[in-house]
């Protein structure tokens, strides 16, 4: 047989497939352009504005009375920040708090959703059960925290006192702190278990029969086979709770206002007490402007891994 | 089809429509309307016809007020509509209604300490309507009010009055006389004095009493309780102690704390007496209710009428629910007595008018605040089934039907509380914190402090000298309103 050879044109270079490209770019750009504009007026006018001011303000000192006005003091409360040591102290503990409820409910999350994974019959029942607390508004969690932790009446107290413990859980430093941490968990464990199970349903059956004949174990098939596959779910929970976390608020205020001696006051719960009960607008400004900065950061890092899994395309 | 050049019937329609709604939108944004001034001879009803926003704290007095109404609209013919809030929630929207301009709230219930001291150029000198022979004066004239209340809550730095005295609560020494009663002799035997509770009786007696209870009795679960969560409260009933151990938040505490002023000078907390008032309350907070660490007032009242201490300080105004809970079984004394005098913090609020209102707002506001710091209401609250406070004026408490009230059995229940009350607000005993507008900020640096101190972090000398320093630098960064 004879050989056919084939030729390729080279693709044209220079002044030929110059004028081509802007212009099929610019075509693309202003129709997505177009498509986008309504939506970034709108960002605009709810978000870029009010950042905008709240950076304004963060320079100035602001007065209420005969309408609201700013009177520029340059970096003064910049200055006031990096100098007030109760802020770092609630900044660590804020990171205390986020390391536990967020560790927590991952691996507890995780471990609620295997179980479910793992029942035939009755799941649907026990996961309605199971998602309750997350449809209560975080204030009623922290109300209802407050009763059952309450030493005249509350169950929770009555049941430490069969046990021995014979203190106030919201009144000591170290039991306050863990009772504001496990009314999270409570609340938001549901959460990461749903995000969890939708992503073990994907798991394929046929990966982990092949891994069983292979002679995989449980563990071994949890660690290589189930793990793997849905880490990106993982990552995504991680990433909402995480966001969640950083400006943990309603369950505080509502139990223990931050007390007992500052123990559960985290950033924003100092940040409520700079702007509303102050009214130290400028610093609550900086206050703010941190905790964004920290938020954005946090998602930065998540976001940062998905793309590197390729997930985020 | 449109030609060029003509305007087509469409055309013309759209852009009538587009000035219509332009004109309607800049008339939502623009001027406010005043509310319209009826001529008539009768001075309370020239206003007929007006709304009036009233935003109060959910307290006692304006539950009575808003559950009796009606008296007021058949008098005047004006609407009144009552927003109840938390005291921080009030405290932020009065702030924004001031900053707004607009006026959203005509009489707003004004704490001395978050709203009249750091917004009083917020608001209506008074006696420019009680002046007004347009309006109806106050009934008896300024005179009338309680004047350590009228100084408390109603001046702000000068002679000018921004608020009438409304609600006058009280912290006094709450107990139950039936255990005092039962116990009385051999209490006495074992103390070596007459434990009946009495402005005469000292905190070291107090202490000595509360233990006694926890020790001798299973009457009650300990002997004595406080509103010692990290909060508010916890600087009100360490206040207590501090005035009657001769300590003060400033030098010149008595005048700071009625007329108040912007520049209150150094903080005075650092004190040998008031570090020796911190120790006692840190001594007797270690045998009062292991809870009272979790209790601001709210948490308190209930435990003394559930039966689960026999004494506590708090506000008088719990005798109405103490007197539901268990009748006839509670008495009412002044604050014992430190090595200096007796304290008894007042916590007091007036209602004031907002300086943004017009004109005709303005007087339909001063018909409401007028009538609801007139006696005839408060004499109806004090008989309100809803609550009610007890009264703001002198002339309410001469009357022969509350003076016989004062005794059991009574339908008038926080009145059983007066003749301890009336003791509390004589100038020697009163206890008025500081009248600053950065008072919040303050506030919040002692009572964290002070919790410290009881969760045993820090010493009470020390708890001391940091509140004085922090209070030294707020004070120091000075007020813009």
């Amino acid at each position: 047989m004879g050989v056919v050879s084939l030729t390729i044109e080279a693709p044209e270079t220079g002044q030929r497939a110059a004028p081509d490209r802007p212009h099929r770019r610019r075509g693309r750009f202003g129709f997505h352009g177009a498509m986008m504009t309504p939506g970034l007026l709108l960002l605009a006018v709810l978000s870029v504005i009010p950042f905008l001011t709240v950076l304004a303000m963060s320079f100035s000192r602001v007065r209420l009375l005969g309408g609201v006005s700013f009177s520029f003091v340059g970096l003064e409360y910049w200055a006031r920040f990096f100098a007030d040591v109760d802020l770092w102290t609630q900044w660590l503990r804020t990171l205390v708090f986020f390391v536990l409820t967020v560790g927590l409910e991952m691996v507890l999350g995780l471990g609620l959703a295997l179980c479910l994974w793992k029942l035939m019959r009755g799941r649907n029942a026990v996961l309605s059960l199971l998602l309750l607390p997350m449809f209560v508004a975080p204030v009623i969690a922290g109300l209802l925290g407050r009763f059952l932790t309450d030493s005249t009446f509350g169950l929770y107290s009555w049941l430490l006192r069969l046990v021995g413990y014979e203190g106030d859980i919201l009144g000591g430093s170290y039991s306050a702190f863990l009772a504001v941490v496990a009314m999270d968990v409570w609340q938001w464990t549901p959460l990461i278990t749903l995000i969890t199970l939708a992503g073990l349903t994907a798991v394929s059956q046929s990966v982990r029969e092949a891994a069983a004949l292979d002679g995989a174990g449980p563990w071994q098939t949890l660690r290589h086979i189930i793990l793997p596959s849905i880490s990106s779910v993982l990552l995504v929970a991680l990433l909402i709770r995480s966001m969640d976390a950083i400006r943990y608020f309603d369950i505080i205020a509502v139990t223990t206002n931050g007390g007992p001696a500052d123990a559960t006051k985290v950033v924003p719960i100092r940040l409520y007490e700079t702007a509303f009960r102050f009214f130290d607008l400028g610093y609550a400004a900086v206050i703010g402007l941190v905790m964004l900065a920290v938020t954005i950061a946090i998602a930065r890092v998540f976001v940062g891994i998905l793309d590197r899994k390729g997930l985020t395309r | 089809m449109t030609q060029r050049g003509v305007i087509d019937r469409r055309t013309m329609l759209r852009g009538a429509a587009a000035l219509a709604a332009f004109s309607g939108l800049t008339a939502a944004c623009g001027g406010r309307q005043d509310v319209a001034r009826v001529a008539t001879d009768d001075r309370w009803r020239q206003f007929a016809g007006a709304t009036v926003n009233f935003v109060s704290e959910n307290t006692a007095p304006t539950a009575a007020i808003a559950a009796n109404l009606r008296p007021f609209t058949e008098l005047t013919g004006i609407h009144v509509n009552i927003i109840t809030l938390e005291l921080t929630a009030l405290v932020q929207k009065v702030a924004l209604d001031l900053a707004g301009g607009e006026s959203q709230y005509h009489v707003i219930y004004a704490d001395p300490y978050q709203v009249l001291a750091p917004y009083s150029k917020g608001l209506v000198d008074l006696r420019e309507l009680a002046n007004d022979p347009r309006l109806p004066g106050i009934e008896g004239g300024f005179g009338d009010f309680i004047p350590t209340q009228l100084d408390a809550v109603g001046r702000f730095g000068g002679d000018a009055v921004y608020a009438l005295p409304y609600d006058c609560p009280t912290i006094v020494w709450q107990y139950r006389a039936d255990l005092f009663a039962k116990h009385h002799d051999r209490m006495a035997d074992d103390l070596g004095f007459d434990p009946t509770p009495s402005g005469e009786r000292t905190w070291e007696e107090y202490y000595r009493i509360a233990r006694w209870f926890n020790d001798n009795t299973d009457d009650v679960a300990y002997g004595t309780g406080h509103q010692a969560k990290q909060h508010d409260s916890l600087m009100c009933d360490f206040s207590n102690v501090l005035w009657s151990y001769g300590g003060d938040y400033f030098g010149d505490g008595e005048r700071v704390g009625l007329y108040g002023t912007v520049e209150p000078g150094p903080c005075r907390l650092g004190s040998d007496a008031a570090v020796e008032a911190a120790e006692f309350y840190q001594r007797l907070l270690a045998i009062a209710d292991p809870s009272s660490r979790t209790w601001d007032w709210n948490g308190l009242a209930p435990a003394l009428s559930s039966g689960r201490i026999a004494m506590c300080p708090n506000w008088h105004e719990y005798a109405a629910a103490n007197e539901q809970a268990m009748p006839g079984k509670f008495a009412y004394a002044p604050m014992p007595r430190g090595p200096v005098r007796s304290a008894n913090i007042f916590g007091g609020t007036g209602i004031a008018i907002n300086g943004n209102t017009l004109p005709n707002e303005r007087g339909a506001a001063w018909l409401f605040a007028n009538w609801a710091t007139s006696p005839a209401t408060q004499l109806a609250n004090l008989k309100s089934d809803a609550g009610g406070g007890t009264p703001t004026r002198t002339s309410v408490y001469e009357l022969p039907e509350v003076k016989r009230a004062e005794h059991r059995p009574s339908a008038m229940p926080n009145i059983l509380t007066a003749p301890a009350v009336r003791k509390a607000w004589e100038p020697a005993n009163i206890g008025l914190r500081p009248k600053i507008p950065m008072w919040n900020e303050c506030d919040t640096a002692i009572y964290t402090q002070l919790s410290r101190m009881l969760a045993g972090d820090v010493s009470p000398a020390d708890a001391m000298r940091e509140t004085a320093t922090r209070f030294d630098r707020i004070t120091e960064r000075g007020w813009v309103s």
